[in-house]
């Protein structure tokens, strides 16, 4: 029966992520009457991009992955995302820099692979054991190491602690955890999808996919409201009824899908009163990723050596391949070193940006950092990588885990949604809570993995399993 | 009991694949026919391994096909479990 009523809808999504958006897409393009609530005044979540005059820059997620290996190609076929954007591809998508020596990942797998062998002649054999294992997808081998560390996997193939350290330096920079701590099963998922088919490059900038999603959304019947923020989720005898807007505004739904963080979603928008102290123990015990410290560079056009653009440069710079101390020192908020960061120059040449894991912390560690660290990172990137750099900047700026929570509200700005342990993966409640009928998570707090692939997998996952109910 | 292993477990198989309860069989093949992938296949053995506070071993994966297969593992699990408590 059609939807009449204005503030009745057939399912509502709280946040325009990537996995909001995709999953809105989905349910409208079936027909669904959907509402897209988002409290920042444009789409993206962390694939965002700002202007400051002439420069634009990726806020946070700054490239695409996984088309060969992942469900991109499928998504974007199904909602005609392709004709929207244009894609191009830069070769190689990421390179591992260190003082003695650069391996980079090709589109040609056979060329990776070479790269690693000739830093690592003495492991040749195993490399290519390894990364013939990666681009093979087996459930059955996922299942079996579904409590296996990074470290786990690496300790089967490697005996070199470099090798293994080189290889988990790009995991360590995009999920925030050390090899002995992060799951094996996102380890993989991070190769395929970001390393092995990595460095695709949007033209006009990141904004341009929550743009095209959006669009697409809007023309499939979606209704998507900007600057909205939910202040609950009304629930009653266990099934989630809609939401409330400002003023009080109620919504109703009977689908309601939370594409904002997991603590946020049962702790205020559910509320406590609706948990049972068994889930609230579980919530607590939950561990967030931590978050991540950007700096945003406007250049002129005048540098000589820049390096190439659009490659994520993976920087060691200190020849230190202890990631497990990086890990603790980072955690703890000391930068003093900058063992290991992540650079990357625009494809328009007029931009770079550079990543550092990092630690929430409060205001005042960040109003006393900030600068700081700022000015450390850019030194470092002359000394590295660029020289003369200093003198290049026409704009610079940061944002600190502090302004990732403020402008998308993910518990302590954490970068990838729960910290990606063994034993914080797949776990259902967080992804469809047994509790409350019609509630659904979406994106990078339901366990099930981050990055664009992984919540775009998600969002697409979510429309499905509603579909199967409100079709039937 | 052993009937309301498999009810439970086609429950979880549920509400992990988002098939009806009523559409899953014991034969139908968890990759083939209930479109179960490599994550969702771990979330079902990790709601199993709760849901029973049992462990799946590494040697029991390749056995794990069918609806079938998955709940006499979880019943050969759980006489063992019961067996370990009285030893």
């Amino acid at each position: 029966m059609p939807r009449l009523n204005a503030n009745e809808y057939d399912a509502v999504i709280i946040g325009a992520g990537i996995s909001g958006l995709v999953c809105g897409c989905y349910l409208a393009k079936a027909g669904m009457k959907v509402l897209i609530a988002e409290q920042h005044y444009k789409p993206g979540g962390y694939c965002t991009s700002f202007k400051r005059g002439e420069f634009n820059f990726a806020a946070s997620a700054h490239f695409l992955g996984g088309f060969r290996y992942g469900n991109l190609n499928t998504i974007f076929n199904d909602l005609g995302i392709f004709e929207k954007l244009i894609i191009k591809k830069f070769d190689p998508s990421n390179k591992i820099i260190t003082p003695n020596y650069i391996v980079s990942f090709w589109a040609d797998l056979g060329r990776t692979i070479k790269d690693f062998q000739t830093v690592f002649p003495d492991e040749s054999d195993n490399i290519e054991a390894f990364f013939n294992f990666l681009i093979k997808s087996d459930p059955k081998a996922s299942l079996r190491m579904r409590t296996w560390t990074f470290k786990d996997l690496l300790d089967k193939y490697f005996a070199s602690a470099e090798l293994k350290s080189i290889l988990s330096f790009p995991l360590f920079g995009n999920a925030a955890l050390p090899p002995s701590l992060i799951s094996a099963f996102i380890g993989i998922k991070i190769f395929r999808e970001f390393l092995l088919d990595g460095g695709y490059y949007l033209e006009g900038g990141m904004q341009v996919l929550p743009d095209a999603l959006a669009q697409r959304f809007k023309e499939f019947g979606g209704e998507l409201q900007l600057s909205k923020l939910v202040k609950k989720i009304r629930i009653k005898n266990g099934k989630a009824l809609g939401i409330y807007v400002d003023q009080d505004e109620f919504i109703s739904a009977d689908y309601v899908i939370s594409n904002c963080d997991a603590r946020q979603t049962f702790l205020k928008l559910v509320g406590k009163k609706i948990l049972d102290q068994d889930f609230m123990d579980k919530l607590d015990q939950m561990v967030p990723s931590l978050s991540g410290y950007v700096i945003y560079l406007g250049i002129d056009e005048h540098i000589s050596e820049l390096p190439q653009t659009g490659v994520n440069m993976w920087v060691l710079p200190n020849a230190n391949f202890e990631l497990d101390n990086i890990y603790h020192t980072v955690k703890d908020g000391k930068f003093h070193n900058i063992d290991g960061y992540l650079l990357y120059v625009s494809p328009d040449k007029r931009s770079i940006l550079a990543f550092l894991v990092a630690p929430f912390k409060n205001k005042r560690f960040w109003i006393n950092n900030k600068k700081k660290l700022l000015d450390a990172l850019i030194t470092r990137i002359d000394m590295d990588i660029i020289p003369g750099l200093q003198k290049h900047i026409k704009f610079k700026d940061a944002a600190t885990p502090q302004t990732m929570f403020r402008f998308t509200l993910n518990y302590k700005g954490a970068a990838f949604g729960w910290a990606c342990n063994p034993s914080q993966l797949a776990l259902t409640d967080f992804r469809k809570p047994s509790f409350i009928k019609g509630l659904y998570l979406t994106g990078h707090w339901t366990t099930k993995g981050f990055g664009i692939p992984g919540v775009m997998y998600v969002g697409h996952d979510t429309a499905n399993m509603i579909l199967r109910k409100w079709i039937a | 009991m052993a009937e309301k292993v498999e009810k439970a477990i086609v429950s979880i198989i549920s509400e992990v694949s988002g098939f009806d309860e009523e559409e899953i069989k014991p034969e139908m093949n968890f990759f083939d026919d209930l479109e179960i992938d490599s994550i969702k296949a771990i979330e079902i053995t990790v709601a199993i391994e709760k849901k029973f506070k049992i462990s799946v071993r590494d040697e029991d994966v390749p056995n794990i096909t069918t609806v079938k297969h998955a709940v006499e593992l979880v019943n050969a699990l759980l006489e063992q479990k019961a067996a370990d408590a009285k030893a």
